[in-house]
């Protein structure tokens, strides 16, 4: 199963707050890059898998696909959407498939729509618990509880994000570093979360496309190929008693992506996390095992995912730093890092990447699903 | 001519599940029920299919509306407009001594005494939206002998 398919094109448009352009020209825009990078033409896409609820727009994307699917469980969506593909492109349905998100979070709370931020689900909202800062920070406060984690500990998720955006043209934190003592002088949102421990909603699109390694390689010498993947879900946590404690079920996911792929820890040179709030990475980096349980604290404060630490993690800046794609953040940056299109920000030893993504509760909060997905360059 | 919403509508204006109506009905004659599963014993809520058994033994039983804290948040931010009058306010995860967790405010309790694991009972108030609903109190506070 191993690198039974690769990435051979992406494409990423704008990324902001306010940007002004439509969530299906956002899709078209990053389509249309994406074909463009892997240098193919408008027929090749014969698999469309778009990452949200809505219907996709095909006469407006000017595709004709086999199959056009709308898939959404959060923001494990995008993972998912490549762990589909592949089983489009296996099952002989697709050779060529796009996972394509585009979105305008800024138009949609113009016209009045909630923001991600204020969602809410079921019976607890009655008591006001509204939002996705509300629901992490219940993982949060239990961890601190458990392990002495402090707010200084997020902080240091915060900035070390920060500093990574901070030679990345293009997202929100580029040129705009800040500092432990800004993110504790920051408000508090939903405690222990601070603005700065928070992500904003951003206007963008990105389009990726995924075919069998062997086409892959006959189109270009940089296929990113996808080694191996796992999926655990949150709810067994929440049958267990255990969901506050863990972030997501990563034990099942992890298992099943290293053992496709035929690595251990120890040959992953990057982490790119899904991080909705600085709780989130550090949890993960414990739950996949980099460090022991309820070290992530410290492993942060003394640097261990900076460039120069043990697993650089979320080095583009992540979502709560560079922008937020409800999940491909993390895939784009594990591409341009293995391509070597990082720039500034370009790590030293980039050849496989372990890449996250987690969303959409199952019936009760913090039953997350989870995604687990290892990238390489080398099949 | 339409009078005041039934029950279930105001449930599921809040987000609730109309599953979970006896529960709600039962909070307005002040009895703090759980769902539970008649061949394991075990408890649930909300309302669930057990994990072994199924739906075929479930049922609503009385539970004792006490537990302990396990985690909780202090909202500061109000997202809606709803919410700009409250802040700050704690939504808390209480583990029922029964074993399911609830999710609901603790009251009675200033905000620098909050502690995971401290024991909180139930108390049945009237929500802005008519239904009577459980809140959770701590049971003792040490040294502490204004709680009413």
């Amino acid at each position: 199963m191993r690198a039974a398919c690769a990435i051979v094109g992406m494409g990423v448009t704008a990324q902001g707050i306010g940007l002004g352009i439509e969530s299906r020209e956002l899709r078209a825009q990053a389509v249309d890059l994406a074909l463009a990078d892997a240098r193919l033409e408008r027929d090749a896409i014969d698999g469309y898998i778009h990452t949200y609820l809505d219907r996709e727009d095909l006469r407006y994307m000017g595709l004709s696909p086999n199959f056009s699917v709308s898939m959404m469980t959060g923001g494990a969506t995008p993972v998912f959407s490549i762990l589909s593909a592949i089983g489009m492109i296996v099952s002989g349905q697709a050779e060529m498939v796009a996972c394509v998100y585009g979105q305008a979070q800024s138009a949609r709370v113009a016209r009045g729509g909630q923001t991600i931020g204020g969602y809410g689900y079921g019976y607890p909202t009655l008591y006001g618990l509204v939002g996705a800062a509300a629901t992490h920070a219940l993982h949060a406060r239990r961890h601190m509880h458990l392990y002495g984690t402090t707010s200084r500990h997020l902080g240091a998720v915060a900035v070390t994000q920060r500093n990574y955006a901070c030679v990345r043209p293009g997202t929100l934190g580029y040129d705009k570093p800040i500092t432990l003592e800004d993110h504790q002088a920051s408000p508090m949102i939903a405690d222990p979360f601070r603005r700065y421990d928070c992500t904003r909603d951003t206007d963008g699109g990105v389009a990726v496309l995924v075919t069998t390694a062997e086409r892959a390689r006959s189109l270009r010498s940089d296929p990113v190929y996808i080694l191996g993947a796992g999926t655990g879900h949150n709810i067994a946590h929440w049958h267990r008693g255990t969901v506050y404690e863990n972030h997501d079920n990563i034990g099942p996911a992890k298992e099943r992506a290293f053992s496709q792929a035929g690595m251990t820890l120890a040959d992953i040179q990057m982490a790119q996390l899904y991080d909705p709030f600085t709780i989130s990475p550090l949890m993960q980096i414990e739950a996949y095992g980099f460090v022991a349980e309820g070290q992530g604290g410290p492993f942060y404060a003394d640097g261990g995912a900076a460039a120069d630490g043990p697993i650089p993690t979320n080095t583009g800046g992540g979502q709560l730093s560079a922008y937020y794609t409800t999940g491909f953040t993390g895939i784009i940056e594990a591409v341009l890092q293995l391509r070597g299109q990082a720039g500034a920000g370009q790590l030293r030893r980039a050849e496989t990447a372990l890449v996250s993504g987690h969303g959409m509760n199952a019936g009760v909060q913090n039953t997350w699903a989870h995604a687990t997905a290892i990238l390489g360059m080398h099949a | 001519m339409r009078g005041q919403p039934d029950m279930e509508t105001i449930v599921r204006d809040l987000g609730g599940d109309p599953l979970d109506l006896p529960f709600w009905q039962a909070c307005g004659e002040g009895r703090f029920l759980l769902h539970r599963c008649g061949v394991c014993r075990r408890h649930y809520w909300p309302a669930s299919r057990c994990v072994r058994h199924g739906a075929q033994n479930m049922a609503w039983v009385e539970g004792s509306g006490r537990g302990t804290l396990y985690t909780y948040t202090v909202i500061h931010h109000a997202y809606t407009a709803s919410m700009k009058g409250r802040v700050p306010y704690v939504v808390g995860v209480i583990q029922l001594d029964e074993g399911p967790f609830f999710h609901s405010n603790v009251v009675g309790c200033p905000l620098e005494r909050l502690a995971v694991g401290q024991p909180l009972r139930a108390t049945m108030i009237e929500h802005e939206s008519g239904l009577v609903v459980p809140v959770f109190r701590p049971i003792a506070l040490v040294g502490d002998h204004s709680q009413t």
